[in-house]
């Protein structure tokens, strides 16, 4: 099982779901039973892993196990879908039939021979997966944050810190002969830290991971610098003023801030929104949106990165997707509806939360490309305004009108980063924002691989990344 | 379902766990969303849950799985005793003990029996009638889909400490969304009705007007400058105020020493306008239920009286943790609400507006920015904006940020509108301040 994505294994059917080639065949027919255009069964097998610390005690330890099949029928714009975790061939054919009942025709008989179309290495190759170490060494890790953020200052009051690893198989079989297997791996570590004085408290946040083992914490995410992090920013924030209210220039940290191009673009780049004109770019393909400066890219390939997958929910392998080229809107997130549909071709971003969801198109790792500035030359541009150091997260609506929650922000004065700031909200809507977006730097980074994004109530891991950017203006929500 | 439940108990001792608690979870769901006109998606399902708790020398392990295949969880229990002996003995940790429970399930009125047995064109038949209503008025522009969800589900909590209870439960919802406004200038909102019984559910006229209402008077927003301003708090927006307060009063934030409302028990946290329950035991609500996850009855509970904070909200653990008696709100590892909410008080909405001189009446929020360690808000905000007491325009591309200890403390008014649209919810509510940011 270990490093998996690169040897072709037989495909694990009855290891993990009891089913054969044969089965999956079955099931597609009698999903198209009644004249759907398309079928498709996914099957899944996820085993997650959690360890959390507190109190100065590993105080508990979970594993939990989800197997289950999901099963559409496409017909037109209409989806069917049904699902069960009982994986008998009775319950499969039985969703398999409320699935079909989306179409009203007769069942048009095609040959269904599968194929596995070859694959490239994978992108996320695992060397030590978390899922097959000891839980001993599992334990080690989350100690370790937890005591280097305990002891990083007498003001820490509190910590928290958990470790979760997750491995997904899932099993795509389409009636198109798609037959493919994917093997996913996860961690991340986090930490919160707690600091008090003279009556008052603050939190920090820290965490790292990826799609990859435990070798992700041997260097840039050592177990060590995340709980220290966490508890940097606790202590930072005891000092903190509150934030400035009003419109102000903005500068954004690197990497971090990747939340906002997650909800000020990735989203409204999503293509059933705008097939169903609800997004609004859905006129905008081709044209302007924003300044020279803003290049923006999805790339599900990015090594171990958190987004990274090499076969999307629906079995494509997915690509780097050009969604905006120096301000002009190149691209959309597909799924494969929404590509039939628009008669688009697939990029690879049709993703689901778990077999009891059908996929949608979701962003996997958004980034802002680097640009030409050097972070000095941005700061110092700033005479009186606000620097956006780390994020809670953020929210969009299809208007376009977006927030996100700066978790620690520092003021800028005369072009140098003075008073750390604490809880704001910036707001804008999308279209100001891009054309707002005066200097892009060339110190691209990701950020801490710890991200999850919401989206018709179903969570996928991603990850954003941006360098270090300035808005000319926005809007903080402060108290002063 | 109660046999596998005690099956896993028996395997559990045997594994030389001191204690063991099993939940399964059984539900049929139904769900279509139609989009104008069409139906979009169809989804029929069941599923099975099972969670297991294991206590070795007070040492806890949690697992949980789909896969109910006994050698699967045959594996799971023997891991989960294994995993429990690597962890670290927490003086706190353990069952609930038994207590005889006077809840009696039948009486709470949480299964329907009409809503397994609605027939499919039926419920597509409500959605599309929903949407259709609403896309009659000119002024909407484009449809996000209407909705009707069905949900069935029999829960059962066996333990090792002799505790047995098991109950059903049935939910149905129908819920429309929609813009307004032209490309470059959009609105949008929805509205939905959520019920236990079929017959208690919002007719499709309703939801859809109210979801029109609701998104056509946002259409044309002004931008406004940054002002202190008081802040009229409708009740879906008092719903998530009182949300955020639950987040600060539930036992596990209180003994995390992650909520400014630590060590306050017995303090006055706000005004005597403010009045909050939570309550397991209304007939037909969604937050009812008998007993709780660790087994405990369910309860009404006063958390603030007259502005005094008198109860955290805790599960078993929680309240050894702080030296209380639980309150019976654990949910799985953690706290939840059951029927949370601020009391009602005598004014009706008109009459709030009317006593504004300048403010702003909050409809919808946009983003997370609360903090339950400082009691910090700042979030996105949509709204109306109220000159000489009557609605003058919306606003939209504000920020709202205050302080969940200060407002609470600067309560003007508590309207007489309260209703269970959502388990956790309020009336309309008027604050003294709040910063409004703009331009």
């Amino acid at each position: 099982m270990a490093r998996m994505r690169n040897v072709p294994e037989p495909l694990p059917f009855v290891d993990h779901f009891g089913l054969s080639k044969e089965d999956l065949r079955t099931t597609l027919v009698f999903a198209l039973s009644r004249g759907g255009d398309f079928a498709e069964v996914f099957l899944e097998y996820r085993a997650y892993d959690f360890i959390h610390m507190e109190d100065d005690i590993i105080k508990e330890t979970a594993e939990t196990i989800g197997v289950g099949m999901g099963i559409r029928v496409l017909s037109g714009d209409k989806t069917g879908f049904g699902y069960t975790n009982d994986l008998s061939l009775e319950k499969v054919q039985k969703a398999a039939l409320t699935a079909a009942s989306i179409a009203s025709g007769k069942f048009k008989s095609t040959p269904l021979r599968f194929r596995h179309p070859s694959r490239r290495p994978s992108c996320c190759p695992v060397l030590r997966p978390a899922h097959m170490a000891g839980m001993e060494k599992r334990i080690a890790l989350v100690r370790e944050a937890y005591g280097a953020a305990k002891s990083f200052d007498l003001k820490i009051q509190k910590v928290k810190a958990s470790l979760q690893n997750s491995v997904q198989y899932v099993i795509v079989a389409n009636s198109e002969g798609l037959l493919v297997r994917d093997v996913r791996p996860m961690v991340r570590l986090t930490c919160v830290a707690i600091a008090g004085k003279d009556g008052r408290r603050e939190f920090g946040y820290w965490g790292g991971g990826g799609r990859a083992g435990l070798e992700v914490f041997k260097d840039v995410f050592t177990p060590h610098r995340i709980g220290e992090e966490a508890a940097r920013e606790a202590v930072l924030l005891l000092d903190a003023v509150d934030a400035p209210a009003g419109e102000m220039p903005i500068v954004l940290s690197p990497g971090h801030s990747g939340v906002l191009i997650h909800e000020a673009v990735g989203h409204l780049l999503e293509a059933d929104f705008n097939r169903k004109k609800t997004s609004i770019f859905w006129n905008k393909m081709g044209r302007k949106v924003g300044t020279e400066q803003v290049t923006i890219y999805d790339d599900p390939t990015i090594p171990h990165s958190r987004g990274s997958y090499d076969i999307d929910d629906e079995g494509t392998v997915p690509r780097k997707t050009l969604l905006i080229e120096k301000g002009i809107v190149r691209g959309l997130l597909q799924d494969r509806l929404s590509a039939g549909l628009m008669k688009r071709p697939l990029t690879g971003h049709g993703r689901r939360q778990d077999f009891s969801h059908w996929p949608i198109p979701r962003m996997a790792n958004t980034y802002i490309d680097r640009g030409e500035y050097a972070r000095d030359e941005i700061l110092a541009s700033v005479r009186k305004g606000f620097y956006v150091e780390s994020l809670q997260g953020g929210q969009v609506e299809d208007s376009g009108k977006f927030t996100f929650s700066v978790s620690l922000g520092r003021l800028i004065e005369d072009g140098r980063l003075t008073s750390p700031v604490k809880q704001a909200t910036l707001i804008g809507t999308n279209i100001d924002v891009l054309k707002n977006l005066i200097m892009v730097g060339s110190d691209l980074a990701f950020g801490l691989q710890t991200g999850t994004c919401s989206k018709e109530g179903q969570d996928v891991p991603v990850n954003d990344g941006c360098p270090t950017m300035k808005i000319s203006r926005m809007t903080v929500g402060g108290q002063r | 379902m109660r046999d596998l439940a005690e099956k896993l108990i028996a395997w559990g001792k045997a594994e030389g766990a001191g204690e063991i608690e099993v939940s399964v979870v059984e539900g049929r769901e139904f769900s279509v969303d139609i989009r104008r006109g069409k139906i979009e998606n169809l989804v029929e399902a069941g599923s099975r849950v099972l969670g297991l708790r294991v206590i070795k020398d007070k040492k806890t392990a949690f697992a949980g799985s789909s896969d109910l295949s006994l050698g699967t969880l045959r594996r799971l229990v023997r891991n989960a005793v294994r995993r429990a002996e690597l962890a670290e003995p927490d003086e706190y940790s353990g069952l609930a003990p038994l207590t005889p429970s006077t809840v009696d399930a039948a009486s709470l009125r949480l299964y329907d029996p009409e809503v397994p047995a609605i027939d499919a064109k039926t419920k597509i038949g409500l959605a599309l009638e929903t949407e259709r209503i609403a896309l009659k008025d000119k002024r909407i522009t484009n449809s996000y889909g209407a909705s009707f969800m069905s949900d069935e589900a029999r829960i059962v909590l066996v333990n090792s400490n002799g505790f047995v209870g098991e109950y059903g439960q049935t939910y149905c919802g129908l819920s429309v969304g929609l813009q307004a406004g032209g490309t470059n200038d959009r609105v949008e909102d929805s509205w939905s009705s959520s019920k236990r019984f079929f017959k208690d559910l919002a007719p499709p006229e309703e939801v859809a007007k109210k979801a029109v209402a609701r998104t056509v008077r946002q259409l044309h927003p002004r931008k406004i400058k940054t002002k202190n301003v008081p802040v009229i708090f409708e009740p879906t927006m008092t719903s998530w105020l009182m949300g955020f307060l639950f987040s600060c009063i539930s036992g596990i934030a209180i003994y995390q020493k992650a909520s400014f409302l630590t060590d306050k028990l017995g303090q006055r946290i706000g005004n005597r306008l403010i009045n909050v329950v939570d309550d397991g035991l209304i007939p037909k609500e969604l937050g009812s239920r008998p007993f709780d996850s660790d087994g405990v009855p369910s309860r009404r509970t006063v958390v603030v009286d007259k502005g005094v904070l008198k109860n955290y909200i805790c599960n078993t653990y929680a309240a050894r943790k702080l030296n209380l008696a639980t309150t019976g709100n654990a949910d799985g590892g953690g706290v939840s609400p059951n029927n949370f909410f601020l009391e009602p008080g005598k004014h009706a909405p008109e009459e709030i507006i009317k006593s504004t001189k300048e403010g702003l009446c909050l409809i919808r929020t946009l983003g997370h920015g609360l903090n339950s360690v400082t009691g910090d808000i700042s979030r996105g905000a949509f709204g109306l904006w109220i000159e000489d007491g009557e609605i003058a325009y919306p606003v939209s591309e504000i920020t709202i940020s205050g302080n969940l200890g200060t407002l609470l403390k600067s309560v003007e008014m508590v309207g007489r509108d309260l209703e269970f649209l959502s388990p956790v919810t309020g009336p309309t509510l008027k604050v003294a301040e709040m910063t409004v940011a703009g331009e």
